[in-house]
């Protein structure tokens, strides 16, 4: 039991299981405050439930901490700013909000419907703008304030099957990079953690998925990273040190960055870097630059999903 | 005038002004058909009007090309199957979608209306999604197909008052690499070209964010005056992508503007601390700032000190 989060309220949604569940035990543990937040849904977004979210209350208030339940849906502006209220109702004051909550709806491109496209992106993306938003109100007015977001790697490599989840996360990289660049000035930090973690969410992978991910080398950055192994002993309570020393006062110039947490191996992700380049005065012709790429920009390019043979 | 897409059908959105308007004469210019599509708004998304694809298709015919105007909405399921559709239905076969439809609606994220978020992530991601998800489905019963989608630096390494766009902008590079996976076993391919060119849309962003965004840390190469970047200057290499050419290049981010033409990488891991099981917070107060964050630049450093 430390200190580190004495006094701080924190908000952690999707907390009542997995991922967010360890976080919010974590920043009890050390001192805060927390909102637990969470619907109760199925993985798939399917349901509500308020007792994941009471259960965690609990296991809290029986080590000591103090927490409250919030069961509104990310996914609306209403909630967002419900979860908020909850926080300053109870506890008079807004430190710290973490996003964690999070649905699968994975499907092949060619087969995705709609719904499960438009599900995905409205609990992820809208869900971490809709609190988000209403906290930076409150985090610019008090000159301090912690954002922690959640990305993937399947957006930062993408994963064939999920281009719903891929975009949702890659959307939310991006949104933590302009966020920090947004709420830095005031003294608020953002940052995301692209965690690794065998939860109740990825335990609904297919099996085929994971081969399918397995044979085209998931996470390839073959030079300098090597792939991540899927079945690595991770769990889930191993990302939270990581947010509970983002969301301190020892971090308070870390800002805009991305971390992979993933048992317990913690690595900083740098943005995109330009790889290599061909330039010359003036607009290219298509001549020009057929006669150029393969041996340039082209040279060594890996397919990530190579054409594959018709079936016998 | 060359041929690098004869025979080829093509559907580019909007492509009534701007970058898209580049693309769409590109590939006609290399004997693609096209479909130019263009709702006609205004920046900002409001009203619609014929007259910007009208126009291309002029320039285009009367060039010698083919094509054909398109008005549909693709920010739903109905106007993305709709402009398939149509390209099926006017000649015969789809072959390449470029994706370059987009709006802009700049605010500090404190200020951001639900409006401002959900009308650009609406146009820029699932304009991106009704289109390519319906042209998958084609380019995996044909075994080929060019998805060709449009990003932004802005998603990938962040600009101040865009949390609406860097969000859909990164959600665009993030689709098309999950996209790449999904539909290259079937022989077609999806790239994501991040654009810098002075169009209407650059020069709606406000001298104050400009300001802001010169001032960030000089990490990166520092970029050519925004005049001397024509919107034309994208459209070649598009064209090169969309060819039969580009059969391999799958998965692939790609800057472009002026006459530079770069390949970005994925993000990579460039520091990292390990242990043996779980981390407490008094280590990594030890560790993390000497191993993992040294060094590192706050984009926005806070000005209470002041």
């Amino acid at each position: 039991m430390g200190n580190s989060l004495k006094n701080k309220v924190a908000i952690v949604t999707g907390s009542g299981r997995g991922i967010g569940r360890g976080i919010a035990l974590l920043f009890a543990e050390e001192g805060a405050k927390v909102v637990i937040n969470d619907i109760g849904g199925s993985v798939e977004g399917t349901g509500t439930s308020s007792s994941p979210a009471n259960d965690v209350v609990n296991e809290i208030k029986q080590n000591g901490g103090e927490a409250v339940a919030n069961y509104d849906s990310v996914a609306t502006m209403e909630g967002g700013e419900n979860i908020i209220r909850t926080a300053l109702d109870t506890f008079g004051k807004l430190d710290i909000v973490v996003t964690v909550a999070g649905i699968l709806r994975d499907r092949m491109l060619f087969n995705m419907t709609e719904q499960e496209w438009d599900d995905v992106i409205a609990v992820h993306l809208k869900g971490t703008f809709s609190i988000c938003k209403p906290a930076s109100v409150l985090f610019r007015q008090q000159k301090g304030g912690r954002i922690i977001t959640f990305s993937s790697i399947s957006g930062l490599y993408g994963n064939s099957g999920q281009a719903n989840y891929g975009a949702a996360k890659d959307g939310i990289a991006g949104f933590t990079r302009a966020a920090a660049r947004d709420l830095g000035k005031y003294g608020v930090t953002v940052n995301s953690i692209s965690p690794g973690a065998n939860s109740r969410m990825t335990s609904t992978v297919p099996q085929s998925s994971r081969d399918l991910r397995a044979a085209s080398g998931m996470g390839m950055e073959s030079q300098s990273a090597g792939p991540i192994p899927l079945e690595l002993n991770r769990d889930p309570d191993d990302v939270a040190p990581m947010v509970a020393w983002l969301a301190s006062d020892e971090s308070a110039d870390v800002n805009g960055n991305i971390f992979h947490c993933a048992g317990g191996q913690i690595s900083l992700m740098n943005n995109p870097t330009e790889e290599r380049t061909l330039r010359k005065k003036g607009r290219w012709t298509v001549e020009e630059i057929d006669a150029m790429f393969p041996g340039t920009l082209g040279m060594d390019m890996v397919n990530p999903s190579p054409k594959q043979p018709p079936k016998k | 005038m060359a041929n690098y897409l004869d025979g080829k059908v093509a559907i580019v959105t909007g492509a009534g002004r701007g970058i898209g308007a580049g693309v769409a004469k590109a590939l006609a210019s290399e004997g693609a058909k096209v479909i130019v599509n263009d709702i006609g708004a205004t920046l900002d998304g409001d009203g619609t009007s014929n007259s910007p694809a009208e126009q291309v298709v002029d320039e285009i015919k009367s060039s010698g090309g083919e094509a054909m105007p398109n008005y549909t909405d693709i920010s739903t399921m109905k106007g993305g199957e709709g402009l398939v559709q149509s390209a099926v239905d006017s000649y015969g076969q789809l072959d390449i979608v470029v994706t370059v439809a987009g709006i802009l609606r700049d605010r500090m994220l404190f200020n951001m209306t639900e409006e401002e978020w959900d009308d650009v992530i609406r146009v820029h991601l699932k304009g991106t999604f009704t289109v390519c998800k319906h042209a998958a489905i084609l380019y995996r019963q044909q075994k080929s197909g060019r998805i060709i989608t449009f990003a932004s630096e802005s998603g990938l390494f962040g600009n101040p008052g865009q949390p609406n766009y860097a969000a859909a902008k990164a959600d665009i590079a993030g689709f098309t690499k999950v996209a790449a996976k999904d539909v290259g076993r079937y022989g077609a391919t999806a790239n994501a070209i991040c654009p810098r060119a002075n169009t209407r849309m650059m020069q709606s962003v406000p001298d104050t964010a400009r300001e802001l965004r010169a001032n960030r840390p000089k990490d990166r190469e520092v970029a050519p005056p925004m005049t001397e970047m024509h919107p034309d200057d994208i459209a070649p290499f598009v064209a090169y992508l969309a060819s039969d050419k580009a059969s391999n290049v799958n998965g692939q981010t790609f800057l472009v503007y002026g006459g530079t033409i770069t390949k970005l990488s994925l993000p990579r891991r460039t520091r990292t601390i390990f242990k043996q099981g779980r981390w407490s917070l008094d280590e990594l107060n030890e560790m993390a700032p000497e191993h993992l964050t040294k060094g590192l630049v706050n984009p926005a450093p806070s000005q209470q000190s002041n």
